[in-house]
């Protein structure tokens, strides 16, 4: 117990630390803004991400905050109660992007059925005009005209 | 009444011609779809030479993608009736048209062929399933029948005909990773009739199972992962 006794009470940050994390918060902030400006992230995903960061700069500006939470949650500790928070988040993050990646992944499963539905149709199609050899050639001068 | 049969095929170049041509012989007024799972041989050409019409997934997407694929296509186009085999001769076409039978003759909406079925076993001596097929199959047969109220002897058959009301469900519901033992769950669920008919079955004509123990054990744990979940799914009415 009497390592922590200090830190049990209230927490203490220097001056130095809390610019340095209001820094580091602002900069992941402009980071994501950067990563939409360039199309690299979608504006839907980001939301997220700029909630964890405003979270990161009222951590900086007002320590007193993760006490309030700590007693909330009934932890003595606040590094505990912080490092819980931030596993939980990243758990309920990990979690968001597996659900995203099995609706991508039944979208992307869709997408190709639906072509390949189409080729077998067209395919049919150029069977059924004329004789097979002739359906063969338009099928081939197709092919040509969609690649070149 | 229009017909399809459809042949899930990855990298089958060797048996699937003639699995065709068997298809042709005992069936031939339905039509055939060969749907390619992103081959990397010749399946599809060999498909085309054999006469059939050919789908092809542009990458591997997995047997659940491929047989969804299937249905979707017998769907659209408006056909009464469907049937798949698998593309490496395991499944004698005349046993396919039998099952068709059962379906046009509006008896059940969904009909698998079993190779365990006492008939079938008693029939013949042709399939003699590895040791871990066998327990496989013992496990989910017991869950499965548990989870259906329903006896199923062979779960994974590849061996299905199936009517309108199948296609619509398929098409929309089906499980890209364990596609035939979900699909029974969920087609009984939806208050389907299915059925199991015994049929012979021989073994493959050429290739070896992927089943190894620990892929089998892997195998068994996902698929009762996947029972169970599948309890808990929503039922709907359907409506076609």
């Amino acid at each position: 117990m009497l390592p922590f006794a200090a830190e049990t009470g209230q927490v203490h940050l220097t001056s130095q630390t809390r610019i340095v994390a209001a820094v580091l918060a602002l900069f992941f902030m402009l980071m994501i803004l950067e990563l939409i400006r360039r199309d690299r992230l979608q504006e839907r995903y980001s939301v997220i991400w700029f909630v964890a960061g405003l979270g990161m700069l009222a951590g900086a500006a007002f320590p007193g905050l993760l006490e309030v939470v700590a007693n909330l949650m009934g932890v003595r500790n606040t590094n505990v109660a912080l490092f819980s928070i931030v596993l939980l988040l990243l758990l309920g993050l990990a979690l968001n992007f597996s659900v995203i990646m099995s609706r991508q992944a039944a979208q992307i499963t869709r997408l190709a059925q639906e072509r390949a539905i189409e080729k077998a149709l067209a395919e049919k199609r150029a069977g059924a005009n004329g004789n097979g050899a002739s359906g063969e050639k338009r099928l081939e001068s197709e092919k040509e005209r969609l690649e070149g | 009444m229009r017909t399809l049969v459809f042949i899930p095929a990855w990298n089958e170049e060797a048996a699937l011609g003639g699995v065709i041509a068997d298809v042709r012989k005992a069936i031939p007024e339905a039509d055939l779809l060969v749907v390619d799972d992103g081959s990397t041989d010749a399946t599809a050409e060999r498909a085309r030479e054999a006469g059939a019409l050919v789908a092809s997934l542009p990458f591997n997407q997995g047997l659940g993608a491929a047989l969804q694929t299937g249905y979707l296509y017998a769907l659209r186009n408006g056909y009464e009736a469907c049937a798949h085999l698998d593309a490496d001769g395991q499944h004698p076409a005349e046993e396919v048209a039998r099952l068709l039978a059962e379906v046009t003759a509006d008896r059940a909406d969904l009909v698998i062929g079993s190779r365990y079925h006492a008939g079938a076993v008693a029939a013949t001596g042709d399939y003699r399933p590895t040791f871990s097929r066998r327990i496989g199959t013992s496990v989910f047969r017991f869950f499965l029948t548990l989870a259906t109220r329903q006896r199923f002897t062979d779960t994974t058959s590849g061996m299905r005909a199936a009517n309108r009301r199948v296609m619509s469900l398929f098409s929309r519901h089906y499980s890209p990773d364990f596609a035939e033992i979900e699909s029974l769950q969920l087609a009984v669920r939806q208050g389907l009739r299915v059925e199991e008919l015994p049929v012979r079955m021989l073994e493959r004509a050429g290739g070896s199972s992927f089943l190894t123990p620990l892929r089998s054990a892997f195998f068994i744990f996902k698929g009762l992962v996947v029972l169970l979940v599948g309890q808990f799914r929503p039922r709907h009415v359907e409506t076609e």
